[in-house]
């Protein structure tokens, strides 16, 4: 009797943790996420010890940069429902192009000129997305692929197909000013590049638009059903034209974060590396079909995502079977999402 | 009326302009198809051209090329100048396949076909390779196991895993590596999709979970900038040593600096040159024989060989091993 008392008890425990678990989870998908970051380092760590290091953190955190910009914008569409396909050919026409034009007419450009006008002539690209996805009333992805072609096609036709080898002086140092760095054991120098705190930036600044604004209202509302929005008196123009605009600005400043990072602008970079951005922001917990996702998980996605293409070799998985493991890890990750959704 | 009388005279002007012309064709025309216009590797070519052009006054030569990496442009272009019927026509394919049909319909129509770096073309007279694939990995690991003191750990990048030639490239480099017992390699031909970021990720990584390793041998051209820049990056210039294929400009900076020990690559000027005297000798119905000499730089000594199709396959060894101390002679 008592027996069956404290089963009943315990399992009624059980029952009440789990469904905690699994209500916290509901609300917050992106713990789900951490947790695959942490069991991932956790495993790679145990197979090879010299993952463990502050220059690990370092190498994930730049290389997170580019990807996360990207993510951020890719994010914002797809909380209203829409997708973006051009956000790689957007950064690197309008990388491509600043960099020829400082090159050319004005070495001496202060960095804060620099990526100004990286964010304009993104922003301006993505306003050609906005207008024709609201204009044509044709869904955002067949019109971002037709630009995705367009911007590309553009750049290599009339801008150029010849790398820029020897970036303005202001460029190359920018790339290389450190936050911290530090001398290992070896005599390997590590450092954190100091172009992170752009990203930093702007999930604060995407946070707070989608989160503090009325055009963040807005845009979780068209995201979860436009025809209800609209009735809400919701402006969807001025919602397309603006997430479209927003994703272009932040791939232009992306693009100009590669080139100064990489210390050469080449046209043919970029595209083509859309498919892990849209990785990223769907394991970070936002619903391909819209009007979910947070901005930490979507940061938590992209470091997913960094996490299993700067690892496999660490965790000595062979040339030959990388594409595979990554492949398998994405498939597994956004089914169990999407079974945990489902129950 | 006056009308007329101008389009006589227009008309007259014309004909004398084009029997100027037929005057003028009467020197054999012989072009040259390039994979894309206006990138370094292709103006090198044009050099090569010119060259042989103006050393060739006997007959016309030019180069020509789409503005775009693409094939359809390309098959454009040749199909143009078969319509005009040129001499001669030395084409880089961008993709073989994509232009039998318009080579075959060439030599159909008497022009003497000749390619380059496309030894599974069929309808063509002569292809020539610069260099033996085996023998180019071979020359590369020996100069990184030079540079490396013949001792410690080295590793292999390729583009990708399906690209035939970087395989063959680095393959020879093992086989060659395994002469000497202190040469270990470690996590072999990691792909590098010829992405400079990806690849100084990739390098970056290798290093931590390596740090006692001396070597890289990389395969596409923009391998040697990723992992340039991460050896220098890491400040382990001296240290460790990096030899893959390469351009001498966009290398120039990581040369100098020490993070690239050497690069490898063909001189696409001669490749150019030794194409179009290549379609010279067959357009005189010369023969072509094995161990002949083209007299271009790194032809001396062609082997040739049956190819896939009628035509044959000739090899040279025009390879170029550059470091710091030499790569200036060829700046492009």
């Amino acid at each position: 009797m008592s027996c069956a008392n404290s089963l009943s008890v315990d399992g009624g425990g059980e029952f009440t943790f789990r469904s905690r678990v699994k209500k916290r989870l509901d609300n917050r998908p992106e713990l789900f996420t951490l947790f695959l970051i942490v069991a991932l380092s956790v495993f790679v760590g145990s197979v090879n010890r010299d993952f463990l290091q502050v220059s690990t953190f370092f190498d994930l955190a730049r290389s997170s940069t580019v990807i996360g910009l990207f993510a951020l914008g890719v994010f914002v569409i797809l909380a209203a429902g829409g997708i973006d396909l051009s956000f790689t050919a957007i950064a690197a026409l309008s990388m491509y192009s600043v960099t020829k034009l400082v090159v050319s007419y004005f070495p001496e450009a202060p960095m804060l000129l620099v990526f100004l006008a990286a964010a304009s002539g993104g922003a301006l690209l993505g306003l050609i997305n906005g207008l024709l996805v609201h204009g044509l009333k044709a869904p955002s992805m067949i019109v971002t692929i037709g630009t995705q072609y367009l911007f590309r096609g553009f750049l290599l036709s009339f801008v150029g197909t010849v790398w820029v080898l020897s970036l303005p002086d202001k460029m190359e140092a920018f790339g290389k000013i450190a936050l911290f760095s530090f001398v290992s054991k070896q005599g390997t120098h590590a450092m954190l590049p100091a172009f992170v705190l752009i990203l930093v930036f702007a999930s604060l600044l995407t946070w707070w638009i989608l989160n503090r604004t009325l055009i963040g209202k807005a845009i979780f509302a068209i995201g979860g059903s436009l025809p209800i929005a609209e009735r809400l008196g919701y402006n969807v123009r001025a919602v397309h034209i603006f997430i479209f605009t927003y994703t272009g600005a932040l791939a232009g400043i992306a693009g100009m974060i590669h080139v100064c990072s990489n210390r050469l602008a080449n046209p043919f970079d970029l595209v083509g590396s859309e498919i892990d951005v849209i990785a990223a922001v769907v394991l970070g917990g936002a619903r391909i079909t819209g009007g979910t996702g947070t901005v930490p998980g979507t940061l938590l996605g992209v470091v997913l995502v960094v996490l299993i293409n700067n690892v496999l070799i660490m965790a000595g998985v062979p040339s030959t079977w990388q594409r595979v493991i990554v492949g398998a890890f994405i498939l597994l990750a956004g089914a169990l999402f999407l079974l945990r959704r489902k129950r | 009326m006056i009308h007329k009388v101008l389009f006589t005279a227009m008309a007259a002007a014309c004909l004398s302009g084009a029997s100027a012309g037929l005057q003028a064709q009467e020197k054999p025309v012989m072009a040259t198809v390039v994979k894309i216009s206006g990138i370094p590797w292709f103006d090198r070519m044009h050099v090569g051209v010119k060259e042989f052009a103006a050393a060739t006054p006997s007959v016309t030569a030019f180069q020509n090329g789409p503005s775009n990496a693409d094939a359809a442009q390309q098959l454009r272009i040749v199909e143009d100048l078969v319509a005009r019927k040129v001499n001669t026509l030395a084409v880089v394919p961008m993709d073989p396949a994509v232009i039998e049909g318009v080579l075959k319909r060439a030599m159909d129509r008497g022009i003497v076909v000749v390619t380059h770096e496309a030894d599974n073309q069929k309808n063509t007279n002569a292809n020539i390779e610069a260099f033996d694939n085996a023998d180019y990995g071979r020359a590369l690991n020996e100069k990184l196991a030079s540079c490396m003191g013949k001792q410690g750990k080295w590793t292999s990048f390729v583009g990708s895993l399906g690209s035939r030639t970087h395989i063959q490239w680095v393959d020879a480099g093992a086989e060659n590596a395994k002469k000497y017992a202190g040469m270990t390699l470690v996590d072999a031909k990691n792909e590098s999709f010829d992405d400079a970021n990806r690849t100084y990720e990739k390098a970056k990584e290798i290093l931590r979970k390596h740090p006692d390793l001396r070597g890289f041998q990389s395969s596409a051209g923009n391998d040697v900038i990723g992992i340039g820049r991460a050896i220098e990056e890491a400040g382990l210039q001296g240290k460790v040593c990096l030899v893959g294929t390469g351009l001498p400009n966009p290398s120039a900076k990581l040369l100098e600096s020490g993070a690239i020990s050497a690069i490898g690559f063909w001189d696409p000027k001669y490749a150019g040159i030794a194409m179009n005297k290549i379609a010279k000798l067959l357009l005189e119905k010369k023969p072509l024989t094995d161990g002949m000499n083209l007299e271009v730089k790194g032809y001396e000594k062609v082997s040739v060989k049956k190819g896939p199709g009628a035509g044959v396959l000739m090899v040279g060894n025009a390879m170029v091993i550059a470091d710091k101390s030499n790569y200036k002679e060829y700046l492009f």
